[in-house]
C-alpha cells in the first residue's frame, strides 16, 4: 500500500464511523483543552508577577540591615548597627550608582482640617519617583539632598482621594502624626503591591520619617546602579564600602535578580502543577482512544483479514491502525484548540482581570503531544489487528 | 422485568464484555481518584499551614503598632508608628479583667558571643508569660524570672541551635554570653522546637524586655501579644483594649488589634478556594469519562440490536429497555467511584504514614460530590444511546436492521 491509499482508508474509516470518531475526538478535545488554558494562565500569572516586579527596574539592589537573612524582615526588627542616611548618602557618591532610595516605612495618621486617614507612612528619598517608576501625577516630588528634612509629603491616589476629594491639594498643609506637612505633589494609581497598597500610602522625606517614628535605622536602601557596570562589580564595591563605614560586613545586599530567580521558580512550579491537573483529563482522554480503537479492530477482523489475504504485511496493519488513532488524537487536538479558543473568548468577557498568555510554542506543543498521545493509546489495539491470524480472521463474521 | 432479573441482565452483560467494562472502570475511577486525592493535597496542605501559625492558640490577641483603613490588605506589619505602643500600654492591657497574662515582644539581630565565638541571632526582648503564650518549653534551666516589665536583669534564655554553636557539649546554664556590650547569664535552654512565622525559635537568644528596650535604645514595642482567659471573651476584650489605648493615646485610634483566628480565616479561605479549584478541574476529567461513556454505549446499541429486538418481542417496553441501558451505565459507574474511593483512601493512608507532620484527608464532601458526579454524569451521556435503543422497532431489530446508520 502506498501512502496514499493508507491515507484514504484511514480517513474513511474515521468518517464512517463519524458519531464515534467525534466523540472520541471530543473527549481529547476536552483534555487539550483545559491543558492549554491551564498552562495558559498560568504563564499569564508568572508573567504578571514578574511584570510587577520588574517594574521596579533591572538595575536596582536593595540593602538591609543585618547579616542574617530573615525572610526580608530584617529591616523591621531593631538593630544596633543601624543604617542611616550617612550611609545611604555615601553609597550615592560611588562610582557607577545612579540612584538611591533610602526607605523607613510604618503607619499613622494623616490629617486634614477636620478629615483623618490612616495609611502607611513611607519615608523615602527624592530618588524615589525615579527608581521604583511612580509618576507623579500633579506638583512635583521631593527635589535637593536625601538628608534633608523638608516637611513636604506626597500622596498616594486614594489618600489625596479620601483628604482632598476632587480639589487641588497642592500647597495645602496637612498633619501627618501630629507633625505640619505641606503637599507638593501626588502620585498616580499603583495598585496594590506585594500586599501593601501603594495608594493609600503618604510620602514623606526620609528624615521626617526616622524622627517620626523616633528610629535611628532605615529599613532599607535602595540603589539603582548604571547601564554600564556590572552587577558583580556594584556589589562589591557596595559590600566594601559598608565594611569601610561600619567595621565589619553587617547588611544583607538582594539584588533583582536573587528575587527574580526565586520567585521565577516558584512560579514553574506552579504552572507545571497547574498544567498536571489538566493532564488528567487528557489521560482520561487517552483511555478513550484506547477503548474506541480496539473496539474497532473487534469489529473490523474480517476486514483485516481480507488485508492481510490480499498481500498486506503486519506492518502494514500495524501503521494503519496506528495512523487512525493518530488521526482521531489530532482531530481531538484541533477540536481542543478551537474549544480553547471560544473558553478564553468567555473567560476575558467575564473575568478580564485574568491575565492569559498564550505561548505558541505550547500550542504547537499541544498539538504534538495530543498526536504522541494518540500513537500510544494505539499502540495496544494496533498490535491486536496486525497479530490477527489471517486465515482465522477472514472467517470471523 | 423484575429488578433483580434486571441487576442480573447486566452483569451478566458486563462480565460477557469484560473489555468495555474494564475501560469504562478505569475511566470513571481515575476521575474520582483526582477529585479525592487533590482535595486530601488540599486540605493537607490547609491543616499544614494553620498548625504551623496556630503556635499562639486561640485566646491571643496580638496588637500591632499602627493601624490602616485600607481593610483586606496586610495588617501594619512594620510596627512603625508616630506614637509609640509603650510598656506603661502593655502594663495597662494587663490590668484588663478578663487578660490572663500579656507577652510584649522587642525584636532584633544582635551578635552574641561567647569564648571568641560570635553569631548574629534574633534576640527576642519578652516577659516569663511569653513562654506560656508562644509554648516555649525549656529543655534545661528555667524560664526568664518573673519580673515587672519595666525591672531589667541580665539573664537570658537560649535557643538549642544557638547553644550548640556557642558551646558545643559544655553546659550553657551558668555560664555569660555578651550580647552587644551587655554580659548575660545562661539561666535556660528551650527545647528543640523548629520554625513558625519565619523565625527560627532554635536559633534565638531570649531577654527580659527592659534588656531589650535599652540594648536597642528603643521605648516602642514591636509587639504586645495578650492572652484572654474565656475564649468566648476574644471579641469583648478586643474592644476593651482598643478602647483602653485609644484612652491612654489621646483619644487618637493607632493601634490594631487582631486574632488568631481573623489572621488565620483569610488564609483558610485562600486554600478552601484553591482546593475548590482544583477540584473543579480535576473533575473535568469526568466529563470525558462521560462523553466516552457514550461513545461506548453508542457502539454496545448498535452491537445488540437483535437482543433488543428480542427483548421487545418477548414485550419489554421501551421504558424497560432504557432503564436496563441507564442501569448498565450506572452501575459501572457507581462500582468504579467507589473503587476509585477506596483506592484514594488507600493512597492517602500510605500518604499519612510517609508524611507523618502533615495531615491528609479528602473531605466529606468531595467523597460524595466525586461518586455523585460519577454517577450523574454516567446517567447524563448515556441517556441519548439509553433512548436509541428504547425507540428501536422490535421487527426491524430482530432482523438485524437499524432504522438508522448510527455507529
Amino acid at each position: 500500500m502506498n501512502w496514499v491509499d493508507s491515507g484514504r482508508w484511514v480517513f474513511s474509516s474515521v468518517l464512517n464511523h463519524r458519531s464515534r470518531s467525534l466523540l472520541t475526538a471530543l473527549g481529547m478535545a476536552i483534555g487539550i483543552a483545559s491543558v492549554t488554558l491551564l498552562t495558559a494562565i498560568g504563564e499569564g500569572v508568572q508573567q504578571y508577577v514578574l511584570d510587577s516586579f520588574s517594574q521596579f527596574g533591572a538595575r536596582i539592589i536593595a540593602i538591609n540591615p543585618g547579616l542574617k537573612e530573615t525572610h526580608g524582615s530584617g529591616g523591621l526588627l531593631s538593630s544596633v548597627r543601624p543604617l542611616t542616611l550617612r550611609d545611604a548618602q555615601a553609597l550615592k557618591q560611588l562610582t557607577g550608582v545612579e540612584k538611591v532610595v533610602p526607605v523607613v516605612q510604618g503607619s499613622g495618621v494623616v490629617e486634614f482640617i477636620n478629615r483623618q486617614r490612616s495609611g502607611i507612612i513611607l519615608g523615602v528619598g527624592p530618588d524615589m519617583s525615579d527608581a521604583w517608576g511612580f509618576k507623579v501625577a500633579q506638583g512635583h516630588f521631593f527635589s535637593g539632598n536625601l538628608e534633608d528634612a523638608r516637611s513636604t509629603a506626597v500622596l498616594g491616589h486614594t489618600m489625596k482621594k479620601e483628604l482632598f476629594g476632587e480639589t487641588s491639594p497642592l500647597g495645602q498643609h496637612i498633619r501627618v502624626g501630629g507633625q505640619r506637612f505641606r503637599v507638593i505633589g501626588t502620585i498616580e494609581k499603583k495598585g496594590q503591591m506585594l500586599g501593601f497598597d501603594m495608594d493609600d500610602t503618604i510620602y514623606i522625606p526620609a528624615q521626617n520619617g526616622l524622627q517620626l517614628f523616633n528610629r535611628e535605622s532605615l529599613m532599607e536602601i535602595n540603589v539603582v546602579f548604571s547601564a554600564n557596570t556590572s552587577l558583580r562589580s556594584i556589589e562589591k564595591r557596595i559590600k566594601q564600602i559598608m565594611i569601610d563605614r561600619h567595621g565589619r560586613e553587617d547588611v544583607t545586599l538582594t539584588t533583582q535578580n536573587d528575587m527574580l530567580e526565586s520567585m521565577g521558580k516558584i512560579l514553574s512550579i506552579l504552572k507545571l502543577s497547574v498544567g498536571a491537573l489538566g493532564a488528567i483529563s487528557l489521560l482520561v482522554g487517552a483511555v478513550g482512544i484506547l477503548a474506541i480503537m480496539t473496539t474497532t479492530v473487534r469489529e473490523r477482523t474480517a476486514e483485516v483479514g481480507l488485508l492481510r489475504a490480499i498481500g498486506a504485511d503486519k506492518k502494514t496493519i500495524l501503521s494503519l491502525f496506528l495512523g487512525e488513532a493518530i488521526v482521531l488524537a489530532l482531530l481531538g487536538g484541533i477540536f481542543g484548540l478551537f474549544l480553547l479558543l471560544m473558553l478564553t473568548g468567555l473567560l476575558q468577557l467575564f473575568l478580564p482581570g485574568l491575565p492569559v498568555t498564550f505561548n505558541l510554542f505550547f500550542l504547537s506543543l499541544a498539538l504534538f503531544m495530543s498526536a504522541a498521545i494518540g500513537l500510544v493509546a494505539g499502540v495496544f489495539p494496533a498490535g491486536q489487528a496486525a497479530n490477527l491470524d489471517p486465515i482465522k480472521a477472514l472467517h470471523e463474521e | 422485568m423484575l429488578w433483580p432479573d434486571i441487576v442480573g441482565f447486566i452483569t451478566h452483560v458486563l462480565s460477557r464484555h469484560r473489555f468495555r467494562t474494564i475501560v469504562l472502570w478505569v475511566a470513571i475511577a481515575i476521575g474520582v481518584v483526582a477529585v479525592n486525592l487533590l482535595t486530601a493535597l488540599g486540605e493537607g496542605a490547609k491543616s499544614f499551614v494553620l498548625k504551623e501559625f496556630n503556635v499562639l492558640g486561640r485566646n491571643t490577641l496580638i496588637v500591632l503598632p499602627g493601624k490602616k483603613e485600607t481593610t483586606g490588605g496586610m495588617p501594619p506589619i512594620t510596627g512603625e508608628s508616630p506614637r509609640p505602643l509603650t510598656l506603661k500600654d502593655a502594663a495597662s492591657v494587663s490590668r484588663l479583667s478578663s487578660v490572663k497574662a500579656v507577652a510584649p515582644i522587642v525584636v532584633g539581630n544582635l551578635e552574641a558571643s561567647y569564648a571568641g565565638k560570635i553569631r548574629e541571632v534574633l534576640t527576642v526582648g519578652s516577659s516569663r508569660d511569653f513562654f506560656t503564650i508562644r509554648q516555649l518549653n525549656v529543655a534545661q534551666g528555667q524560664m526568664l524570672p518573673a519580673l515587672d516589665l519595666d525591672k531589667s536583669e541580665a539573664v537570658c534564655v537560649i535557643g538549642n541551635k544557638l547553644r550548640q554553636e556557642l558551646f558545643k557539649n559544655q553546659s550553657a546554664l551558668g555560664q555569660w554570653i555578651r550580647l552587644a556590650d551587655t554580659r548575660f547569664r545562661v539561666i535556660g535552654v528551650l527545647k528543640q522546637g523548629g520554625t513558625s512565622f519565619g523565625f527560627d525559635m532554635d536559633d534565638v537568644i531570649i531577654i527580659p524586655v527592659a534588656n531589650a528596650q535599652s540594648l536597642f535604645n528603643v521605648d516602642g514595642l514591636f509587639r504586645l501579644f495578650t492572652e484572654v482567659r474565656i475564649y468566648q471573651e476574644l471579641d469583648n476584650v478586643k474592644r476593651a483594649i482598643v478602647e483602653l489605648l485609644k484612652e491612654r493615646h489621646e483619644g487618637e485610634e493607632d493601634i490594631t488589634v487582631i486574632s488568631q483566628d481573623a489572621m488565620l480565616s483569610s488564609v483558610q479561605e485562600i486554600l478552601d478556594t484553591l482546593t475548590i479549584a482544583v477540584a473543579g478541574i480535576a473533575s473535568i476529567s469526568m466529563i470525558v469519562a462521560g462523553i466516552l461513556i457514550m461513545n461506548m454505549m453508542m457502539i454496545t446499541v448498535s452491537q445488540r440490536v437483535k437482543e433488543i429486538g428480542l427483548l421487545k418481542a418477548l414485550g419489554a417496553t421501551s421504558s424497560t429497555v432504557r432503564v436496563l441501558f441507564l442501569c448498565e451505565a450506572g452501575l459501572i459507574a457507581s462500582m468504579a467511584s467507589v473503587s476509585g474511593l477506596l483506592l484514594s483512601y488507600l493512597v492517602i493512608l500510605l500518604a499519612n504514614m510517609y508524611f507523618s507532620d502533615i495531615q491528609f484527608y479528602s473531605p466529606w464532601w468531595a467523597q460524595c460530590g466525586s461518586i455523585l458526579l460519577a454517577v450523574l454524569f454516567a446517567l447524563l451521556f448515556s441517556w441519548l444511546p439509553a433512548q436509541r435503543a428504547s425507540t428501536l422497532s422490535p421487527v426491524e431489530a430482530l432482523q438485524g436492521k437499524q432504522q438508522k446508520e448510527m455507529t
